[in-house]
């Protein structure tokens, strides 16, 4: 332990402390700008200056190690005069005007660390350069005259996301914020995960979706959970009277620590769905509207019940739902089949495996974000499950291995130290010849390098995902332990949806087979179905839809009942790796509009069913591939 | 004009001060002896705006800058990243609504348009009331204080524009 006197209060930390840090865990406030607490220091932007006892100059806080036996003061008139001068060169370095900037009034860093030290004017003279504005990317604006050159976004853009498309060109006053070889963002290699709008400490990377739609101030905050993948990472869901502002990402989640993909903050705003807002009854022929009352009688009358029925929901929806749809059809209607839309592609065949085995096997992800090598097996993880392709990416500049397994096109691939290929569904063969690759008997040397990687490597984590187990069997299940025992490695298993895993923990994870169906329920939610659902049930005679959104399947439904949306539902989510989290209501729903789990309960409550709401111990009583935890 | 937001509340002031002189008053400049405290509202756009800054600044004891554009420049101020000559092009020539005749206006009785400064860089300012506009409640305090013969401390809540 280092103790050190700061502002004459004593302060014991841990080696390795800055400063900065130091100063922050005693509670005293010391105004930064280029820092973020999920960033490494950078010294930048100098407006920490403190003064060290000894030392001959102002020092920044946030670079500095804290020693045994430092002397600190942070607002002596040395230092603030340091601090107001700072600011000087800042706001009159270029446009910092904030009578005409998005984010004055609030959500402006360098205004208000100015309003902190009572500014109420610049001495110096502003530089009157302009800067083109980059308004090129679909969903961010790029504008360097509000610029204040901390490089925080092109720190995020490289240690947190890996993804290195931001960076600087010129120097001094002349330096410019770019994307790339100074290409327009829009036509760039930026993956539109946002980080950079999130961390801009001033309107210089703004979203086009959020601006001038609500300052901090007049928005209502939804702290929840994202339901667009498996990873589940924690999210900010902010409103303003009854309409989404805009999404952010959680910088204190242990999960994700603030980082979002496209799919999670831009795209749910992008929404264009047409909206069910009432229940349609079919009636010679066509589907008119009808009330809640005609729509249940609809469903008594024409539903089916035993092997004759088929029922099948979207893993979008909370375990609630699921456990609630899983009473009624399976427990209740003993339907023939009881399944997902993923037919438990992503968890059947390890679930499995893990009743085999009587114990998870799957580790969490966070042994993903420190690893000395990867290897993933038909998965992309900058197509789907980007955040866990974030904590990869990021590390293969400190020399993190990738070793990629693919039988089609893979974009992760491409950054990969060692590439594999296979052909599909083979992925048992691969292993068998890492196997014996690593026995040194193959004759491929690219397998033999591969494996001296895996085996060589003290953190290996092998990834996989739904494409691996659905086509794995047994013996590849075997191989994948033995290859995992032999590399000392995690097995990482992303799991498809945000709720795959609870519907697998459910049992809810059968192939759609629809021989003799004379109904099914389809319990679309807020998903859009695929082609080939809306095909496979063009031949059922009688089809209920439960459904936000208008589409194919409910326009060739017999009864469609609208339902909410994620953002107007509470509901708790099993992510990949067994996090039991809670996704919060975020908006009102519509007039006459029911959650998924109310019209499932009036169903219920019309076909005299009595349901089973203790979910948690059926959700627990299969062991589960990976161990949950928040329960 | 934003001193108008502070309503009825402008009687009050009236009551503590001697009002010498505004532009909408028969006198429209200082005493030349000199007055307590002079406001100035504005950025400095022009040479007769120097002009005003400088007198006021000669009879005021106390010069007080109030709104953004006598703090900063404030919107005319955006002219400065093209340039008056653009911003003139742009405005009596290009603009979409002049007809093919549009021109240049040059007189010498006009005052030369300049480059948009705060009033701090053209004469010295005592006290800074930023604000676009300023709250009618900040406005309000600082006349008042200003009145009784305190400087007004211009910090946090008054200073935070929202």
């Amino acid at each position: 332990m280092i103790k050190l006197t700061i502002d004459d209060k004593t302060i014991e930390v841990q080696e390795g402390t800055t400063v900065l840090e130091a100063a922050e865990s005693a509670g005293l406030f010391v105004p930064t700008l280029c820092h973020h607490p999920q960033l490494t220091p950078y010294g930048g932007c100098r407006l920490c200056m403190v003064e060290v006892e000894g030392a001959r100059t102002l020092q920044p806080s946030c670079t500095l190690p804290a020693t045994d036996g430092m002397v600190i003061k942070t607002s002596t008139k040395k230092v603030l005069d340091a601090r107001k001068f700072v600011l000087t060169l800042l706001f009159s370095e270029r446009n910092h005007f904030c009578m005409y900037c998005q984010v004055s009034g609030g959500d402006c860093e360098l205004q208000n660390r100015a309003y902190d030290e009572g500014m109420t004017h610049w001495d110096l003279q502003p530089n009157w350069q302009p800067f083109e504005v980059d308004a090129s990317h679909p969903f961010i604006v790029l504008d360097n005259n509000r610029c204040i050159l901390c490089r925080r976004c092109v720190r995020a853009c490289g240690e947190l996301v890996g993804n290195y498309t931001l960076g600087f060109e010129e120097r001094g006053a002349d330096s410019l914020l770019v994307a790339d070889y100074d290409v327009p963002l829009g036509e760039s290699t930026c993956i539109s995960c946002g980080t950079c709008v999130q961390i801009c400490p001033t309107g210089a990377i703004i979203d086009r979706q959020s601006a001038y739609q609500g300052k901090e101030t007049e928005v209502d905050h939804h702290v929840g959970v994202c339901v667009e993948c498996s990873v589940g990472c924690q999210r900010d869901v902010l409103t303003r009277d009854n309409r989404l502002v805009r999404i952010e990402g959680e910088w204190d989640a242990p999960l994700n620590h603030g980082l979002l993909c496209d799919k999670g903050r831009f795209l749910p705003l992008e929404e264009d769905r047409s909206r069910l807002l009432t229940p349609l009854v079919r009636k010679d022929g066509n589907l008119k509207a009808a009330t809640w009352e005609e729509a249940l009688q609809a469903i008594s009358e024409g539903l089916s019940k035993g092997k004759e029925l088929a029922a099948v929901a979207s893993t979008r929806l909370p375990v609630e739902d699921l456990a609630l749809f899983k009473s009624i059809f399976a427990d209740g209607l003993n339907a023939g089949v009881v399944t997902t839309f993923e037919e438990g592609a992503a968890t059947a065949s390890i679930a499995k495996l893990a009743d085999k085995l009587g114990k998870p096997f799957e580790s969490r992800i966070d042994t993903l974000k420190e690893t000395d090598a990867v290897l993933t097996l038909a998965l992309d993880l900058v197509e789907e499950h980007q955040v866990a392709g974030f904590f990869v990416k990021r590390q293969l500049y400190n020399g993190t291995k990738l070793i990629t397994a693919d039988s089609k096109q893979s974009k992760l691939a491409e950054k990969a130290d060692i590439k594999l290929t296979m052909k599909a569904s083979e992925e048992g063969k691969l292993l068998s010849q890492l196997l014996a690759a690593l026995e040194n008997t193959a004759e491929n040397p690219t397998l033999s390098e591969a494996a001296t990687i895996l085996h060589e490597s003290e953190n290996v984590c092998i990834v996989y995902g739904k494409e691996f187990t659905a086509n794995a069997d047994e013996d590849t299940l075997d191989l994948l332990l033995i290859l995992a025992e032999k590399f000392d490695a995690n097995l990482i298993g992303v799991k498809g949806n945000a709720n795959s895993m609870a519907a697998s923990q459910f049992g809810l994870d059968a192939p759609l087979t629809l021989d003799g169906v004379q109904s099914a329920f389809v319990l679309l939610a807020d998903e859009t179905p695929s082609q080939k659902l809306v095909k496979t049930l063009e031949n059922v005679p009688f089809v209920v839809a439960q459904a936000a959104y208008g589409s194919k399947l409910t326009g060739n439904a017999d009864v469609v009942l609208p339902v909410t949306m994620w953002a107007e539902q509470s509901g708790t989510y099993l992510n990949m790796d067994g996090r039991m989290q809670k996704a919060v209501k975020a908006l009102d729903a519509p007039e006459g509009i029911l959650t998924s789990h109310e019209a499932l309960q009036k169903i219920a409550d019309m076909l005299n069913i009595e349901v089973d709401l203790d979910w948690n111990t059926s959700l627990m009583a299969r062991t589960p591939v990976v161990e949950i935890t928040g329960v | 004009m934003s001193l108008l937001d502070i309503d009825e509340r402008i009687l009050q002031v009236v009551e503590l001060v001697d009002l010498r002189a505004t532009p909408i008053t028969d006198l429209k400049e200082p005493d030349e002896d000199g007055v307590t405290v002079g406001i100035l509202e504005g950025g400095i756009n022009n040479t007769y705006n120097e002009e005003v800054a400088k007198r006021m600044r000669e009879r005021c004891k106390i010069l007080v800058a109030l709104g953004d554009c006598a703090v900063f420049g404030g919107v005319p101020a955006m002219r400065n990243f093209v340039g008056c000559e653009a911003a003139l092009q742009r405005a009596y020539v290009d603009a979409e609504s002049n007809d093919s005749e549009g021109k240049i206006p040059s007189s010498p009785e006009l005052a030369q348009m300049t480059h948009v400064r705060a009033v701090h860089e053209v004469v010295p300012v005592d006290l800074h009331i930023p604000g676009c506009p300023p709250d009618a409640d900040v406005i309000f305090y600082a006349l008042t204080e200003l009145a009784q013969g305190r400087i007004p401390d211009i910090k946090d809540e008054k200073l935070h524009w929202h």
